[in-house]
């Protein structure tokens, strides 16, 4: 991409918290005796976008299709393989552990699975407040404060701060997992599907959550997640990614209004309508084929292979990245 | 967790009746004899006074009856009598469980052995579990590396050759070859000094190391495996997130929780301890519980290798008792209520 | 019946000479330190009278003491006993029926108390109460009284005339136990004697200091030993456990114990220990003799309560004399010993090898293996060689099921017994059974020797003593083991032939040594030449001494540690 040494030289945009930059996240495959690398899963190939501070930025897609990787790698709990991740900034992509785990406070993530993720043999108490510990923030009593107030912020009673996770609801855990991320006054939060493991109920409750906090304090989502609609809600823009790229960005009006990237019109065909009368005549657009093996990617455009309207040089060509003006980007040879 | 413990008890007394029942018809059933391992000058006749004699000749029900009543009135009466130095009832004509092969009674003889089951076995137990966790961390944390692939080694080596091996190989080196350490073991030594507790760890060596290489090889696999379960968790993700240095990481997070079923696996090899083991006590004249019991069963010296089977009996019973209650005091989201 | 005495005596006379003075020579008691002493097998019990075991009989050894001993030779030496009593001496009373054992004088027990007649006379109603299960009691067969003539004089009847009267108190076995330790311990209360059957108090070299049951024995030298300047060593153990090799490797490699008993050791392994030079083997020859069981009675499992009995009917073919001749012919005895014995055997055709006198020299001729004959024999008897190599005749097959315990080098000659076999058409199929089984006499059992439900079995026999008498009385008629005996008789074979029973009786009358020999031998070359019996091997003893270790006397007729208060350790 031709624009990305453009990018470096510019002074950033001091309205833009996180600017991703051709950011690669490979896992290599070893096989044989001697385990040699005979390839590798190209699980993030290529992001380019900025997170704008204050805002939530989607990022949707099929499972698989590298949205957690592209989230972890962000917040550099993997090493990515290459490109560039300013936070505030600061390249964490190049910071060593040390730094790192200083600016850690900073920029926080919600997992997925809030069972998985809270450490079961550590009671709430101490699961919100060791990173207080760790980073010397708060200690004795202010600290017991610090981890009741936090308790109160995600709507969890204070008392229970002597509990073990397992005690708790789903709802609650996630919670729990949203203190404890809160904890240090980060800017930025990855959301990882924060809802995916939640009953539909509670999942709203989870998601105001989210709001509210953000409009409290003033923080910064980027927003991961398969279910388009609750990403229409919560979002201000979306990046749509297929087999480590994205392929569409805008704001979540025009994207579900004038979507323009053919798989982006797949994925929003599949979203039921609450109208009957509109949700009775709705057109699914049913892709052919299974995702193509990203250890593997095909030539050209990724999506070639699926897309209903590719043409012969969606095969041999990859898209540029495309600005369509009005803050809509987007990578097809034919979109417009 | 104390009405569960309390539940498990009880629950366990009629276990342990039918494990004794069982015990004992098979050994019964067994068909070779106490008299078979006498010299063949000794007559038939004789042989058969000697059989009558050590009461082979009541039925089986009584023989049985007398059993459970020697094991489990007797042997404790005796016991509470020594406690209080004073004589409990009519001490003298009260039957103990007395062993066949040297007419003496089967408590004393485990007693008399502990103290070297207990040094060499109890000792390669520890030495094994303090080899092995630290390996299975190292191993798990650089999965794929050349320590891991070395520690697998190691123990595919340690857990496939037999203790009879490596015991023989260390004794041609060590004791013929190079004359540091004695292949005999000395029941008798008693620590008093300096010196002699050297010479204590000098017999020990060979012994502990063999059986500790051989634990370590066990536990260190399993320990490795736990940790790879949950060096791949959320929880360690999270806390990395947290900004957690990778000490804490490790050493608090991952290997606390992965410490949960392998101090379950240690409480439950714990009862293996008092078995002895068998073929390392045979190497090195150890002579502890494990030769007892082989002994025994060679000799056919039936009140013997009940009352020790059974010992082990309630000794695995009990361990998986506490196996199960350490479980819950380390896992809190196990309850039993 | 004064000529029958005399006679008799010449014989026991002549071994009675006492061995020649001590080859060591003394310092003081306890000059020499600790003697260390490995029985792979430990000892379970220090009463002899309660374990049958030569591992317990040899540790209760050193501190109990018989009347008298028998050296390495077999002959008898007086040890608390003043002089063997013989008919000239007017020991043994003309009739036979009674022996009069004059004591020493002045011997104290290790408490300190005086050992007297009732001590011998407490001794013998121990063992003769019938509800202790004393092992030893057969060596009381046919005492009607043993009674205390004064303090130093014992005077021992019998209800027959006993041509042999040194049953009781002659040997390991049958050790003098002292009256006051033992006096509750009388009958069903004998295993209950916890403390004094694990340290009884003797006269001996040694006194027991410690005691683990199958384990150690700690003793001390006994400071109220009559020969004020022995025993040489201070302290004395004996360990037991693991097995035979260690124990060797032990003397003859690591040089931490002195002595080790039956080295039943691969011979070659045992030589290159020796190689070391760190020790010295031992063997020396009793009555031991592995030999094969031939089966004259038929085992057809079809035959149900009939089966291995003489009801029964005969074996179908082991009957034949050709076929029990070829069996023996095959076998190459040689490499039966080198392959599984070494120094600790030596080719045999007699059942009854040792002491000298008995043995015969009539049989020789099956030390070398002879296949040209073993298959000339069956040519001639028309056992012909089948399709598959396999003699028959009347469709009746030479294949042999072969029986014997469970033991490394048992197996070995198994094996190599079935492959000398096969090269004259004999199949042989081979079965090992646990030896507390096989020897264990259990009547529930199918495997046991004595019901011996195969064609040929294998295992090693001996007598206590001397005395081949009651040995060679194994194999009359009514010593055959069947359901109406509960299986009990040492007649495996079931041999029965009216003339050897007949010199069975005869020899219960004759005291003459040279007609005894003559009979025993004439006994011995009857069962031979009737092959119900295959002997293979005399088995020895084999046992290990340290270099340094002067006065070790190998003795299989006794305690191996008889003489141990002789013994000592160069400077």
């Amino acid at each position: 991409m031709a624009d990305i040494a453009q990018m470096d030289d510019q002074e950033i945009d001091p309205n833009v918290l996180v600017r991703v930059d051709d950011l690669h996240m490979h896992f290599p495959i070893y096989k044989g005796i001697l385990r040699r690398q005979v390839g590798a899963v190209k699980a993030v190939d290529g992001l380019t976008f900025d997170i704008r501070r204050g805002e939530t930025l989607g990022l949707v897609g099929e499972s698989g299709c590298g949205k957690s990787t592209a989230g972890r790698a962000i917040l550099r709990l993997y090493d990515p393989t290459s490109g560039h991740v300013h936070i505030n900034g600061k390249d964490i992509a190049e910071l060593s552990r040390t730094e790192l785990r200083k600016i850690r406070p900073q920029m926080q993530m919600i997992f997925q699975d809030p069972q998985a993720s809270l450490n079961p043999r550590m009671t709430v108490g101490s699961i919100v407040s060791e990173p207080l510990d760790e980073h010397g923030i708060v200690s004795g009593k202010e600290k017991k404060a610090r981890v009741g107030e936090l308790l109160d912020a995600v709507g969890l009673n204070p008392s229970f701060v002597n509990r073990y996770p397992h005690e708790f609801s789903g709802g609650q855990r996630q919670r729990i997992g949203i203190a404890r991320a809160l904890a240090l006054n980060p800017e930025f939060i990855v959301c990882d599907e924060p809802i995916a493991a939640l009953d539909v109920s509670i999942q709203a409750q989870v998601v105001n959550l989210l709001e509210d906090l953000q409009s409290k304090l003033g923080l910064t989502y980027l927003f991961i997640s398969h279910d388009l609609s609750m990403v229409r809600h919560i979002a201000d823009r979306v990046a749509v990614m297929y087999l480590g790229k994205i392929m569409e960005l805008t704001s979540v009006d025009k994207l579900f209004k004038t979507p323009k990237h053919p798989y982006t019109k797949a994925l929003l065909s599949a979203v039921p309508v609450p109208d009957p009368k509109i949700e009775a005549k709705r057109e699914r657009i049913i892709l052919q084929g299974d995702v193509p093996n990203p250890a593997n990617p095909p030539k050209g455009c990724v999506f070639s292979t699926r897309c209903p309207i590719a043409e012969d040089k969606c095969f041999k060509d990859a898209p540029k990245w495309r600005d369509l003006g009005g803050d809509q980007y987007v990578a097809c040879h034919l979109a417009g | 967790m104390l009405n569960y413990t309390i539940r498990r008890l009880l629950f366990a007394i009629p276990t342990l009746l039918v494990i004794s029942f069982i015990i004992f018809v098979i050994l019964d059933l067994a068909p070779n004899d106490p008299t078979g391992s006498l010299p063949l000058t000794i007559p038939a006749e004789v042989r058969a006074q000697i059989r009558e004699a050590l009461g082979l000749g009541q039925p089986f029900h009584i023989r049985y009856v007398k059993w459970l009543e020697q094991f489990f009135i007797n042997e404790p009466l005796n016991i509470m009598e020594h406690w209080w130095g004073a004589p409990i009832g009519d001490s003298d004509s009260r039957l103990r469980v007395t062993s066949w092969m040297s007419r003496s009674p089967v408590v004393d003889l485990i007693v008399e052995r502990m103290p070297q089951t207990l040094w060499v076995v109890g000792l390669s137990y520890l030495v094994g579990i303090l080899i092995a966790l630290p390996i299975g961390v190292i191993s798990a944390y650089k999965q794929y590396s050349w320590f891991d692939q070395i520690g697998t080694f190691v123990s595919m080596v340690g857990f496939s050759v037999p203790t009879f091996f490596t015991g023989l190989l260390l004794i041609v080196v060590f004791s013929v070859n190079l004359g540091w350490l004695p292949s005999i073991y000395d029941t008798t030594l008693k620590v008093t000094d300096f010196s002699s507790f050297m010479a204590q760890l000098r017999q020990l060596a060979m012994p502990v190391m063999v059986l500790a290489l051989f634990n370590a090889a066990q536990l260190s696999r399993f320990m490795r495996a736990s940790m790879l379960d949950n060096l791949n968790q959320d929880y360690v993700r999270t806390a990395r997130a947290k900004g957690m240095s990778e000490k804490v990481v490790l050493l608090v997070h991952v290997l606390r929780n992965s410490l949960i079923p392998v101090v379950t696996v240690i409480a439950l090899g714990v009862p293996q301890i008092f078995g002895g083991a068998i073929i390392t006590e045979q190497i090195f004249k150890v002579n502890g519980l494990g030769q007892l019991l082989i002994l025994g069963i060679e000799n056919a010296d039936i009140p013997l290798v009940q009352t020790l089977t059974f010992i082990f009996a309630i000794l695995i019973v009990f361990f998986n008792l506490i196996a199960d209650v350490v479980y819950g005091m380390l896992d809190p989201r196990i309850r039993y209520d | 019946m004064k000529k029958l005495t005399t006679l008799m005596m010449a014989g026991v006379a002549a071994s009675l000479m006492v061995s020649a003075a001590n080859a060591g020579s003394h310092s003081k008691r306890g000059a020499d330190g600790q003697l260390n002493i490995i029985y792979w097998q430990a000892a379970s019990i220090l009463n002899p009278y309660l374990s049958g075991g030569t591992k317990d009989t040899h540790a209760s050894s050193m501190i109990l003491e018989p009347l008298a001993k028998y050296d390495e030779k077999g002959g008898m030496v007086a040890s608390l006993a003043e002089e063997i009593p013989t008919p000239e001496n007017g020991g043994v009373s003309a009739d036979l029926t009674s022996i009069t054992w004059k004591l020493k004088k002045g011997v104290t027990w290790s408490d300190g108390s005086p050992f007297t007649a009732a001590d011998v006379v407490f001794s013998a109603e121990y063992c003769m109460d019938p509800t202790g299960g004393c092992n030893s009691i057969s060596n009381f067969n046919d005492v009607k009284s043993v009674e205390a003539v004064d303090d130093h004089t014992v005077k021992i009847t019998f209800k027959v005339a006993k041509p042999f009267p040194y049953g009781p108190f002659v040997g390991a076995t049958v050790p003098i136990i002292q009256k006051a330790q033992f006096k509750d311990c009388m009958g069903a209360k004998a295993p209950t004697c916890t403390t004094q059957n694990f340290g009884p108090i003797g006269t001996g070299p040694f006194v027991v200091t410690e005691f683990k049951s199958n384990d150690v024995v700690v003793y001390a030298a006994n400071d109220k030993y009559r020969e004020a300047d022995k025993p040489a060593f201070a302290t004395a153990i004996i360990k037991g456990g693991g097995e035979a090799a260690a124990a060797a490797r032990s003397v003859l490699e690591t040089g931490e114990f002195d002595y080790a008993w039956n080295l039943q050791v691969e011979p070659e392994i045992l030589a290159q220990m020796a190689a070391k030079g760190k020790g010295t083997i031992v063997t020396s020859f009793g009555t031991s003799v592995e030999r094969l069981m031939v089966q004259s009675t038929n085992v057809d499992p079809a035959l149900g309560d009939k089966r291995g009995t003489v009801e029964g009917g005969p074996h179908p073919f082991l009957t034949d004399p050709a076929v029990r001749e070829a069996l023996s012919f095959a076998i190459d005895r040689q490499i039966l010993v080198d392959a599984g014995y070494g120094k600790a055997g030596q080719v045999t055709c007699n059942v009854l090898p040792a002491p000298a006198v008995y043995a015969s020299t009539a049989n020789d001729d099956c030390k070398k293996q002879d296949v040209a004959r073993a298959n000339k024999v069956l040519d001639d008897a028309g056992w012909a060689k089948g399709s598959d190599g396999i003699r028959a005749k009347d469709g009746v097959r030479l294949s042999i099921l072969f029986q014997t315990s469970t033991n490394g080098v048992r197996q070995g000659t198994q094996a190599l017994i079935k492959q000398m076999w096969k090269a004259i058409g004999v199949e042989t199929e081979l079965r090992n059974i646990s030896a507390s089984v096989f020897f264990g006499g259990d009547q529930s059992s199918p495997d046991t020797f004595q019901k011996f439900f195969a064609d040929i079995e294998m295992y090693t026999n001996n007598f206590d003593g001397t005395d081949p008498e009651k040995y060679m009385g194994s194999w009359t008629c009514n010593n055959i083991p069947a359901p109406s005996n509960q299986w009990i008789g040492n007649n495996m074979p079931r041999y029965c032939n009216p003339e050897y029973d007949a010199l069975v009786a005869e020899m219960g009358k004759t005291a003459s040594i040279e007609k005894r020999a003559a009979l025993a031998k004439k006994m011995n070359d009857m069962l031979m030449q009737a092959r119900a019996m295959i002997p293979l091997i005399h088995r020895g003893d084999v046992s290990a001494h340290a270099n340094t270790i002067k006065g070790v006397r190998m003795n299989s007729w006794d305690s191996q540690l008889w003489n141990v208060a002789d013994w000592t350790r160069a400077k």
